[in-house]
């Protein structure tokens, strides 16, 4: 392992405290400036973007391991350390978080309900995101997970749309359940390092039993699984999907989602490889179910949020499928494919908002001839669609095709399986754009204005980073691969 | 001589402090507003007396009565719930006003007798103290306007708690039986190697359900939601606040003592733990009045709490004095909430607390706090508490009872969701009557907000210290 060197300057503390910084402000804001609400949330999202960015830039990839860290200990007689650092992985994983925030944060700019609370939970909610990802100590990670979690339950339940209440509750239990599997298997582990330390990085040193790589992994791969909806557990998100409001959907599928598999590959795969090697088959299996039964379950869908939330089933399995391959592109590609997916679907929710906030429908007999009342909203939503099909010069066509490379060498039926669902997921989101956007123009929505220029900038910085990456892979692919490379080295 | 009475400073002070209660509830003189001045200055310095005094240490009355660092911060816990107690009766609108002063009376008598429990290592002396603090509540918990309605809740109380002593005092005297003595410290000594003897194991458990009752653990439970009902509104915060204290106090130093594992008393308990927990978490979900429901998950932590205990080792013990902590705030800060939010006394439903984050975005927000503190969502102490609790259970491997106990932190995240949901979301049928929330209460919202996510963040020194009891405890 590459030796650390503590930062200089504790920029991933920075950009955490700039989320809760920006909580305690929105707090002290009073009820009735809404407007400054939202302007302040949007100062301390950009700071997070702009730390970000310059994290990314500032990232040494010749070097690979982990920098920027920041490392003490906190409790003393557990082993627990306050240990924040970036790699190959989580970096990408934080620059997804910063600029669906703020691209989140802009889109709710028409928000009048409640709005300072909205703004309070919302940060919180991202507090724990970021938390996650720069985390290297199991507990840590363990707090900050279950933080990104709770505020899920008020912004759905009080801002939320079609069924709030009973999709907020499902979705705080079904990923709280999770969290009941990860904390025993966090304490398993720790337990079986001699209870001295939470350190991820000394726990991955130690090299457990086989069988209790075996049973850990199992905890791990379930609890963090429900989170990254991986069937038959997925129940939750196009639930969940639907009922939340824009930016939350937005944050929920863009990133949450992410936390799952990023916990699977984080803590899972570097701290049990044997007990991954040991159930990949499963792993594989269970993530082509979720492609195909994505892409079908989503052709009989007319609600427009719910057929995002079945193809993000999908593609979600796809990063599973990545994983299980246990190959340096199919990793590479499974990262590569939560970064994509996420801005992606960031934009299609985003998309869906604007159309739904207008015409108090997303149900897709009820639209279409779109494109000729909203010629902008309706090409946000068709980038998107382009995008999740995979198609050449967008982020996500770098990584499926990754994904598939890998997947049908190891597991030559599945691979083919998922390609295949692949296709009938492409046929089915062109179906969607047909019906929604072209065809017969509904003269119910002719009054209706389209994006203006201002809340179309969000959704522009969004379709930029899908083509930035998609035009200019090796960008983002060697970030991930300096830390992929030793690790499937390792296995 | 002198220095012998030093140590018992505390339980002096609350001598004194019942005294003047006692002259006052003769006379009949006192005033509400001046009543409530004195007693909030009284626990308040009781809270400096029982701060300062918590470095003692030494032994009392032919050893049979033992002040360390375990007993001290108990006390100090035990005056500081007082106290919040207390602070919250400015409206004591669920007692007569001439009973005011027997009500002050009996928590500081109350208070006392729980003090000389958490220090009691005499069989004798420990029955004593704890019927001293059951009659107390005895008397305070029919204390209430309108007891013709609640005159069933005292006597169920009372049958119950007498039944809990009879067969407490069958198992001290089976332990007196087998081991010759009432002294837990020589108990201590013989019992590990009798433990394996059925009337030993019989004495200790029926010894202990008489803190299980106190603690409302099941089978033990079938009083707590009908004296949380029944109960004035302020009694109900004191028997789910100090007195829970006390009862965990007592069964952690009563296992703690038993030392020597016999598989068969450590199965009984995670037995116990198991079943008090589903059960207090499924029943509560039906619940309507928030009393009844915070009564139903007071047995749920009551299992919660057990499962540090039962790992028999330091760090198990640290870990269950944490969550004891824990859970004295947390349930406060809920109660408080309560108190003012029914500020004229009544039985609060869950579905009165609509709007609440109009009416008061503090209350709501403490309420959040401390429900989510409750369910063991991190930031919160309580996620910490449960953490510990599980980390020192899994030590000793006990990984299927801390999967149950996780389980169960998740149904009971439902019905907490359930009230945060009527406080949040939920618009009122019929306008309620705004909230009156006076800077002293702002303030201890605010002061328990931080308390909760401070010992929740930043729990190194509190571990430590918790640690330093679980030690002077062995």
């Amino acid at each position: 392992m590459t030796p650390m060197e503590t930062a200089p300057f504790p920029i991933l503390s920075t950009i955490l405290l700039s989320t809760i910084v920006g909580l305690l402000v929105i707090l002290f804001i009073p009820e009735d400036r809404p407007k400054l609400v939202k302007q302040v949330s949007l100062l301390f999202a950009g700071v997070g973007l702009v730390l970000c960015l310059w994290l990314y830039y500032a990232y040494d990839v010749q070097k690979g391991g982990f920098q920027f860290v920041e490392r003490f200990l906190w409790v003393k007689s557990l082993g627990i350390y306050y240990f924040n650092a970036v790699d190959g992985i989580n970096l990408p994983m934080l620059l997804l978080t910063a600029v669906v925030l703020f691209t989140g944060v802009w889109t709710m700019w028409e928000l009048e309900v409640r709005v300072k609370e909205f703004f309070a939970f919302m940060y919180l909610l991202v507090a724990g995101v970021y938390g996650v990802f720069m985390s290297m100590d199991l507990f840590w990670i363990f707090v900050w997970y279950d933080v990104s979690l709770f505020p899920m339950y008020p912004l759905i339940a009080i801002w939320g749309g079609t069924r709030k209440e009973y999709g907020g509750m499902k979705l705080t239990l079904y990923l709280l359940a999770g969290s009941a599997l990860i904390l025993p298997g966090i304490l398993y582990l720790w337990v079986q390092g001699g209870a001295q330390t939470f350190d991820l990085l000394e726990l991955q040193r130690i090299g457990f039993p086989l069988g209790v790589q075996k049973s850990a992994f199992v905890m791990l791969y379930l609890g963090f699984g429900i989170l990254a909806a991986a069937w038959p557990f997925h129940t939750w998100s196009p639930v969940g999907h639907v009922a939340a409001p824009t930016a939350v959907s937005m944050i929920h599928a863009g990133v949450l989602m992410k936390l799952g598999a990023y916990g699977i590959l984080r803590l899972g795969m570097t701290l049990c490889p044997e007990g991954l090697a040991y159930w990949a088959d499963f792993m594989a299996v269970l993530a082509t179910v979720g492609i195909v039964y994505g892409a079908f379950v989503g052709l009989a869908q007319t609600d427009l949020k719910y057929v995002i939330g079945y193809s993000s089933v999908s593609h979600m399995g796809m990063v599973g499928l990545g994983l299980s391959t246990m190959t340096v592109n199919g990793i590479n590609g499974a990262v590569f494919q939560m970064f994509a997916h996420g801005i992606m679907t960031a934009l299609f929710f985003s998309a869906v908002g604007y159309i739904y906030d207008k015409t108090h429908t997303k149900m897709i007999p009820e639209l279409g001839g779109l494109s000729k009342t909203m010629p902008m909203a309706s090409a946000f939503f068709i980038v998107a669609a382009l995008a999740g099909v995979g198609v050449p010069c967008m982020a996500s066509f770098w990584a499926e095709l990754l994904v598939f490379v890998s997947a049908v060498k190891t597991y030559p039926v599945r691979g083919i399986l998922a390609v295949l669902a692949l296709v009938v997921g492409a046929l089915f989101m062109l179906r969607v754009v047909q019906k929604t956007f072209y065809g017969e123009k509904n003269e119910r929505w002719a009054h209706i204005p389209d994006v203006p220029p201002f809340l179309m900038t969000p959704r522009i910085i969004l379709i930029g980073f899908i083509l930035f990456f998609g035009l200019f892979p090796k960008m983002l692919l060697d970030v991930i691969q300096s830390a992929v490379v030793p690790f499937v080295a390792g296995l | 001589m002198m220095m012998k009475w030093v140590l018992f400073i505390p339980e002096l002070y609350y001598v004194v402090m019942a005294a003047v209660f006692f002259g006052w509830s003769i006379h009949r003189k006192g005033e509400p507003r001046r009543l409530f001045g004195w007693a909030l200055v009284l626990s308040a310095v009781g809270v400096v007396v029982t701060l300062g005094s918590v470095q003692l240490e030494g032994m009392l009355f032919f050893d049979a009565y033992r002040v360390d660092f375990f007993s001290q911060v108990f006390k100090f816990l035990l005056a500081l719930g007082t106290f919040w107690v207390i602070f919250t009766c400015s409206e004591l609108n669920g007692i007569e006003e001439r009973q005011h002063a027997e009500f002050y009376f009996f928590l500081s008598v109350c208070t006392l007798a729980m003090m000389m429990l958490v220090s009691s290592v005499e069989l004798l002396t420990i029955y004593v103290s704890i019927e001293l603090s059951s009659y107390s509540l005895y008397l305070l918990v029919p204390m209430r306007r309108q007891v013709d309605e609640y005159v069933e809740t005292g006597i169920k109380y009372f049958m119950v708690g007498v039944t809990a002593s009879a067969f407490m005092l069958f198992g001290i005297s089976l332990l007196f039986g087998v081991t010759h003595t009432t002294y837990v410290g020589k108990i201590l000594q013989v019992l590990p190697g009798l433990i394996r003897e059925p009337a030993a194991v019989v004495g200790l458990v029926l010894a202990l359900s008489g803190f299980f009752f106190k603690q409302a653990l099941f089978p033990f439970h079938i009083w707590a939601p009908d004296v949380y009902q029944g109960a004035a509104n302020q009694v109900t915060t004191y028997i789910a606040t100090a007195s829970k204290m006390a009862a965990a106090a007592m069964v952690i130093r009563f296992v703690g003592f038993s030392g020597g594992e016999s598989p068969g008393f450590v199965y009984l308990l995670i037995g116990l733990s198991v079943v008090s927990m589903t059960f207090g978490n499924l029943v509560a979900i039906i619940q309507k009045d928030i009393k009844r429901l915070l009564a139903y998950s007071s047995i749920a932590h009551a299992g919660y709490m057990l499962i540090g205990i039962l790992s028999m080792t330091q760090r198990g013990y640290a870990s269950a004095i944490y969550y004891a902590v824990a859970y004295l705030v947390m349930t406060f800060a809920c109660f408080m909430v309560i108190l003012k939010v029914a500020d004229d006394g009544h039985n609060l439903q869950i579905k009165e607390l609509a709007g609440l984050h109009r009416r008061s975005p503090l209350l709501a927000m403490t309420l959040m706090m401390g429900l989510f503190g409750l369910a063991g969502i991190p930031p919160t102490v309580g996620f910490t508490g449960k953490f510990l609790v599980f980390a020192a259970a899994l030590e000793k491997g006990y990984l299927w009872l801390v999967i149950v106990g996780m389980i169960n932190a998740t149904i009971s995240l439902y019905y907490y969701l359930i009230v945060i949901k009527a406080a949040y979301l939920l618009e009122p049928l019929k306008p309620y009557p705004g909230v009156r929330v006076d800077p002293w209460t702002r303030a201890l919202s605010i002061v328990l907000v931080i308390l909760m996510v401070y010992l929740g963040i930043f729990p190194d020194q509190f571990v430590a210290l918790t640690e330093a009891a679980a030690r002077s405890l062995l």
